[in-house]
């Protein structure tokens, strides 16, 4: 229908850089050497403690994956002396890995800025713990291999349900998120939303980072939401629960209209629950979105409105033998 | 129909706001999709936001994908647009 793909959805190849570029500022990660090095890409992305590795063994070395020195790594190579150190440290430095990351802001011993710069394989140095940076970092890394596309569609916050409203141009998707905004939900994305597939299997709804919290409305032109409405009227990023599809009355079918029949989308693997939103005039749009992701959060929980009052009335009319037969 | 057409971007400051509504506004006269496309992904070429995602500067080159009857047309439009550097 109206959606537009406008990303392969497939994951994308991790570099240095990229990882750098997102967790520089977060996990407060400063480059120490190998500056050169930065565009190598990350083979696998994740995160290895090469302990075995330093001590001489490289069997089974995951190489491809980015090397994390800690308390423990840099108390044994200050237990070694020397010459040995810098042997052990070549040997390592060798193995062509993506990147090398120190915690606790441990000694960087001089032998390996150059080992770092004469092999091109970048030295960075954090503050942070070990455990808390190989937590972090490897969800970061998870985001960054996620598979991703963009759609056409505006994407909001409608009590704690992820709604994407997806129409034809001029349907009135921003109008619609608009008048959600005023009654209290919050914005995700206008017009353009980026998703991604995690690792849990959901399907995660962002702005893109130019747009990010401002809409463009028909007649007003381009506003920014948290200006007018506050901060809590937008959304860093919303998990996609359910697609609300505004079209032309004649393109619902009107076989059912007791909502029993549920429709969904395949979205990148995934199937998204779906209701189609007849537009006419008159029609209030904001209305029949909010309570379209309210009977999804009651379904959710449990209960199923059309099944249960079907339920009641086949009961009523065989006498209570429902199933009997 | 569907035609395809590649622009590039001449105008000082690239498609900023003013020169994405100017697009969208050409786009919306006809009845055609339209995909506007940068480095192998695209945007729905009637959404200004869409548009603006894009971050067109000088000198990138858009690959314009209209389908539909009047596609033709279409295209011919925005590269009048595009090629007047936003200036109609």
């Amino acid at each position: 229908m109206s959606q537009t793909k406008t990303g392969s959805g497939t994951a994308s190849p991790v570099t240095v850089d990229s990882f750098f570029k997102t967790v520089r500022e977060p996990l407060g990660l400063e480059l120490v050497a190998g500056e050169s090095g930065l565009g190598q890409r990350i083979g696998e992305p994740a995160l290895n403690r090469p302990g075995l590795a330093l001590s001489g063994f490289f069997d089974y070395f995951a190489a491809r994956r980015v090397q994390v020195l800690g308390n423990a790594e840099i108390a044994y190579l200050t237990s070694l002396d020397k010459d040995e150190r810098a042997q052990r440290l070549r040997a390592f430095f060798a193995q062509k890995v993506p990147c090398v990351v120190i915690t606790r802001q441990r000694r960087v011993f001089p032998e390996m800025h150059e080992m770092a710069d004469t092999n091109g394989i970048p030295l960075f140095r954090t503050k942070m713990i070990t455990m808390h940076f190989i937590n972090d970092a490897t969800i970061t890394m998870e985001n960054l291999v996620a598979p991703r596309m963009s759609v056409h569609g505006t994407m909001v916050e409608i009590l704690g349900i992820g709604v994407l409203i997806e129409g034809k141009p001029g349907m009135g998707k921003s109008e619609t998120a608009l008048g959600l905004i005023k009654k209290g939900h919050s914005l995700v994305a206008d017009d353009i939303t980026q998703l991604r597939l995690d690792s849990a299997h959901l399907l995660i709804g962002t702005p893109v980072d130019v747009t990010r919290y401002h809409m463009e409305i028909r007649g007003l032109g381009i506003v920014h939401v948290p200006s007018l409405f506050g901060v809590a009227a937008v959304q860093e990023e919303k998990r996609l629960d359910l697609m609300a599809t505004l079209c032309a009355e004649s393109e619902i079918d009107e076989l059912d209209r007791s909502g029993q029949t549920r429709r969904t989308r395949n979205i990148m693997g995934i199937d998204v629950p779906q209701v189609m939103i007849g537009v006419k005039p008159g029609r209030d749009l904001v209305s029949l979105v909010e309570t379209a992701a309210l009977d999804y959060k009651l379904r959710r929980l449990g209960h199923d409105a059309a099944k249960e009052l079907d339920d009641k009335l086949i009961s009523l009319m065989t006498g209570g033998h429902v199933g009997s037969e | 129909m569907k035609v395809t057409h590649e622009v590039t971007i001449k105008n000082e400051y690239g498609i900023h706001a003013r020169p994405a509504s100017m697009f969208v506004k050409v786009a919306s006269r006809y009845d055609a999709d339209i995909i506007v496309e940068k480095d192998g992904s695209g945007v729905p070429g009637k959404s200004i936001m869409g548009i603006m995602t894009l971050q067109a500067c000088h000198g990138t080159k858009l690959l314009l994908v209209a389908d539909g009857d009047d596609a033709e047309d279409m295209i011919a439009a925005l590269v009048a647009l595009v090629e007047s550097n936003f200036e109609a």
